[in-house]
């Protein structure tokens, strides 16, 4: 099939930068890394990008195709050749370029290592040197943080490290909550105090950029709101961005209702409250926030604590409470439109923590 | 010299990294020269398991393991190496459990083992089907935790041979261009396999026998070179892998009329027989008329959704994006590819090889421990047990001796070729030769092999390598010219590919992987139950022979 690319081409070295298209002669399973190879081969040896694998699952190939991270080697081209579409092929963002599609990994590794990736084990010496015992659907916990080949991808696409490029990222932060969820490691405060720091888990802007991008389904946002939940739960919640999770529950629970005048003390402090009097007051005459007295407590109160204190009594108030949506390589596209297998019914939480359906 | 160290290895898989964490455990001061970033290796894509007799799921222990190890080798394998392989795994094991590797459990809450290819017992260790992703995690973090140095995308092209020993490597940096010299007064090789000489294998664009080539080129002697395991279970056309994990699931394989074929071939072990067994059986299959569109049918249909999603999601979803089928309700295409390299540089149990100072592990090496063919799940294992003997022996031999020296000429010799090579402007690009490399391997030196195959084969190598000296190279730019470090890969391919074919044509029996029904069906015990030895003498691969250590086994008749 032919196949049309436009390539931003680059150097680092000399500034140059040009955007250039090649049509190819591809076989009809072909992906866009295989495209790239005969790009490389047949028409043009300076082309310059990584590749390893080939089957998805070392991380070399994470590329931007018209302007969204993709695993080259995940990328069949056929759907796209075929609607005459010539998608524009560009490095990863958030990374320094090189040359062509190859960034450059160092300030990726440096943030991985910041997160202290290794096991510090905290448990007894296991009977006889074996294993160290631990159910299946205990390690479950981590199952989808384990499952991330660092490619990158997520970290192209993060809107917060664009604007604080500082931000740990989704993949260090998904590589931390391994070891937070692990049963195994012995340093999960010390953990979760070193990424509640200025650019740690509150930096996130919670844009799901990250989840939708991930080829793997690691899910990072998912990763990094249950850092959140642990953290506020062992009481670390220094950072403003924790201050306002927590209170933002606590409003709930206790008056049934989001109370604005409330929460911003409580998240900024009350210093900083005071320079936001003004508009508060402009909210007020507008009729936008009830006066703070008497207090404003919803009818049915009730119900909402009921619900908050049936969450502490599972022990789902830390990352166990955090829904992970359906099992991760259940979502896969693969491109069969209207037509084939029926859905298959899944979910890891059909089933309330009693045994009882949800 | 650019830098120096007390152990360099050269590779950072699953041996490579496991041999450096021992090297620095034992106190020397180690650095690794990878090609790729470590987690990018192809350890990372093993799926299926590695293997230890823990007896987690019933009776075992490591007699056993070694038995199923000699047998499936088809008693070439070298059985005190073995013995000490299936002896010292269990405790490799807990080693990755203690730093934390995440591992699938059982119902009691221990290591889950699943059953596996001529295994005698259950003892495939696993996490769902993505172990080698996992090992390659919790190796790197260990790596990392130790702050191990690693020169990154550096690619090996020359082994520095100095005074009667190995004293460091000199790569060509792939970042910043240039050559850069590393000396070491011990080298671990830990490069891999070369898979990339078949058009159809399993293995990374990266397994180009690179380690295997620099020590065939300084002299030393490589072993069982004939021997290439063809895994029955890969997706046309690339060969990219399915596990053998799915059939130790329950999954089997079916030809085109439905028929569950491993039966009439293999009574007892039927689908989970060895490799070799089984990829004979399908190409039979398929070669009679009774395949699909060239490939045999993986039916994993009556398994379930939930158990598929459970132990098997990595290969459903390679199936759906590269095969287009849902393996819960279809079968999956599936023929034989090139997979595992049994033969490579010949080491001792400690992973010495003949130079003093230069050592190998991992898929490079050939101890031997597979033989004629290696189970599945042994690979896994033979890589952290014998990187760390590796890492171990070559750290200790280090701190005892103090010199390192690379000499100007080694370096000046490089710079010389390394300049003639990107002095070409003209020629032949090298992806022809690499194409018809692969696809005629495939033909005349695949799973079956016959006498005139074999010599067609040799003619048509002799004639690549012919062409070899005319490639040229576009990029000549420094940064990050993978132009060029995939044409010196390729002349890597090529002269392993002769050596291969010379030890192949010359063994008159069908032994393991070596399979040859036309002319030698049977295994002959008599004449050839020794191993292949290749050097390169003048240009070219010259073939000898050597003792198999045998301690315990007789050879027997082979069923499964």
């Amino acid at each position: 099939m032919q196949v049309g690319l436009k390539i931003w081409r680059y150097s680092a070295a000399t500034g140059d930068r040009a955007l250039r298209e090649y049509e190819i002669d591809a076989p009809e399973e072909a992906t866009l890394l295989d495209c790239l190879d005969i790009v490389k081969d047949r028409h043009d040896g300076t082309l310059a990008y990584r590749k390893s694998c080939r089957m998805m699952i070392c991380g070399s190939c994470g590329m931007r195709m018209d302007g969204a991270a993709v695993l080259a080697c995940k990328t069949r081209m056929y759907d796209i050749a075929h609607a005459g579409h010539v998608p524009v092929v560009s490095a990863m963002g958030n990374l320094p370029i090189v040359k062509d599609l190859v960034v450059d990994m160092d300030p990726f590794w440096e943030k991985f290592k910041s997160m202290k990736p290794w096991l510090q084990p905290g448990y007894d010496e296991p009977a006889e040197g074996k294993e160290y015992v631990v159910s299946q659907e205990r390690m479950n916990v981590i199952h989808k943080e384990a499952l991330c080949i660092n490619c990158g991808c997520c970290v192209s696409e993060c809107n917060a490290m664009e604007s604080s490029p500082e931000f740990r990222g989704p993949q260090a932060l998904a590589k931390g909550m391994r070891f937070v969820g692990d049963p195994r490691d012995g340093a999960t405060v010390e953990r979760l105090a070193d990424y509640s720091d200025e650019h740690g888990i509150w930096e996130c802007t919670r844009c799901y950029f990250c989840n939708e991008r991930c080829p793997k389904g690691v899910d990072p946002r998912d990763a990094i709101a249950k850092l959140g939940a642990e953290a506020v739960k062992e009481g670390i919640d220094r950072d403003m961005g924790a201050k306002h999770a927590k209170w933002f529950v606590r409003s709930a629970e206790t008056t049934g209702w989001l109370r604005e005048t409330e929460l911003v003390p409580k998240t900024q402090g009350v210093i900083s409250s005071i320079k936001e009097m003004k508009f508060a007051m402009r909210l007020a005459v507008k009729g936008k926030v009830p006066l703070p007295f008497p207090p404003h407590v919803a009818e049915r109160v009730d119900e909402a604590r009921g619900l908050h204190k049936l969450v502490r009594e599972q022990g789902k108030s830390g990352y166990d409470g955090i829904v992970q949506g359906e099992h991760s390589l259940a979502r896969l596209d693969h491109g069969l439109e209207g037509e084939g297998p029926p859905a298959v019914e899944l979910g890891l939480e059909t089933k309330l923590a009693d045994g009882s359906d949800r | 010299m650019d830098a120096k160290h007390d152990v360099l290895v050269v590779g950072a898989g699953c041996a490579g990294m496991r041999a450096a964490i021992a090297a620095h455990d034992a106190g020397a001061d180690v650095a690794m020269i990878s090609k790729l970033h470590p987690t990018r290796s192809h350890s990372g894509a093993a799926e299926g398991g590695i293997n230890a007799a823990l007896g987690n799921t019933g009776e075992d222990n490591p007699e056993i393991h070694a038995f199923d190890t000699v047998k499936g080798s088809d008693y070439l394998g070298d059985q005190d190496s073995i013995e000490i392989f299936t002896r010292e795994a269990p405790g490799d094991i807990y080693q990755l459990e203690h730093w934390g590797a995440i591992f699938t459990r059982n119902e009691e809450g221990k290591l889950a083992q699943r059953p596996f290819g001529a295994a005698g017992s259950p003892r495939t260790v696993f996490a769902a089907d993505i172990t080698g992703h996992v090992l390659i995690q919790v190796l790197y973090e260990q790596v990392v935790k130790r702050d191990i140095k690693v020169y990154e995308e550096y690619f090996a092209w020359r082994l520095v041979e100095n005074d009667g020993r190995c004293q460091g490597v000199i790569s060509w940096d792939l970042m910043d261009g240039g050559l850069k010299v590393v000396g070491g007064k011990t080298v671990i090789l830990a490069t891999g396999g070369a898979g990339r000489l078949y058009r159809a294998t399993t293995n990374a664009y990266a397994c180009t026998g690179d380690g295997m080539a620099l020590a065939l080129r300084l002299g030393l002697p490589l072993k069982d070179m004939e021997f290439m395991q063809f895994h029955p279970t890969t997706m046309y056309p690339s060969g990219i892998l399915i596990t053998e994990g799915c059939r130790g699931e329950g999954g089997v394989l079916r030809n085109a009329t439905g028929e569950r074929f491993m039966v009439r071939y293999a009574p007892t072990a039927k689908d989970l027989a060895s490799r070799d067994v089984v990829s004979r059986s399908e190409q039979t299959e398929i070669d009679e008329g009774r395949g699909v569109n060239g490939s045999v049918l993986l039916d994993l249909t009556h398994l379930g959704a939930e158990k598929i999603l459970d132990r098997l999601p990595g290969s459903r979803e390679l199936a759906m994006v590269y095969a287009g089928v849902d393996p819960i309700f279809e079968p999956i295409p599936v023929r034989p590819g090139a997979h595992y390299h049994m033969g490579g540089v010949e080491t001792d149990s400690d992973g010495l090889t003949e130079l003093t100072g230069l050592y190998a592990a991992g898929e490079v090496a050939c101890v031997s421990v597979h033989g004629a063919n290696r189970l599945g799940g042994n690979s896994l294992m033979e890589t952290i047990t014998f990187g760390r003997r590796a890492g171990t022996a070559a750290a200790e031999w280090a701190l005892a001796n103090t010199t390192v020296e690379v000499p100007d000429a080694v370096e000046r010799d490089a710079e010389r070729e390394l300049k003639e090579l990107l002095g070409r402007t003209s020629g032949e690009r090298p992806w022809k030769i690499r194409d018809e490399l692969g696809s005629s391997m495939l033909d005349n030196f695949g799973v079956f092999r016959e006498e005139g195959k074999m010599a067609r084969q040799i003619e048509i190598i002799a004639g690549l390598r012919e062409r070899y000296p005319g490639v040229y190279v576009e990029d000549k730019g420094t940064v990050f010219n993978s132009d060029l470090t995939q044409a010196i890969e390729l002349g890597y391919m090529l002269d392993l590919a002769a050596t291969m074919l010379q030890a192949g044509i010359a063994r008159k029996e069908s032994r393991g992987a070596h399979s040859r029904p036309h002319d030698f069906p049977t295994r002959d015990d008599e004449n050839f139950l020794k191993h292949s030895i290749s050097r390169w003498v003048n240009g070219g691969p010259e073939l000898s022979y050597k003792e198999v250590r045998m301690t315990r086994w007789e050879p027997e008749e082979r069923k499964y």
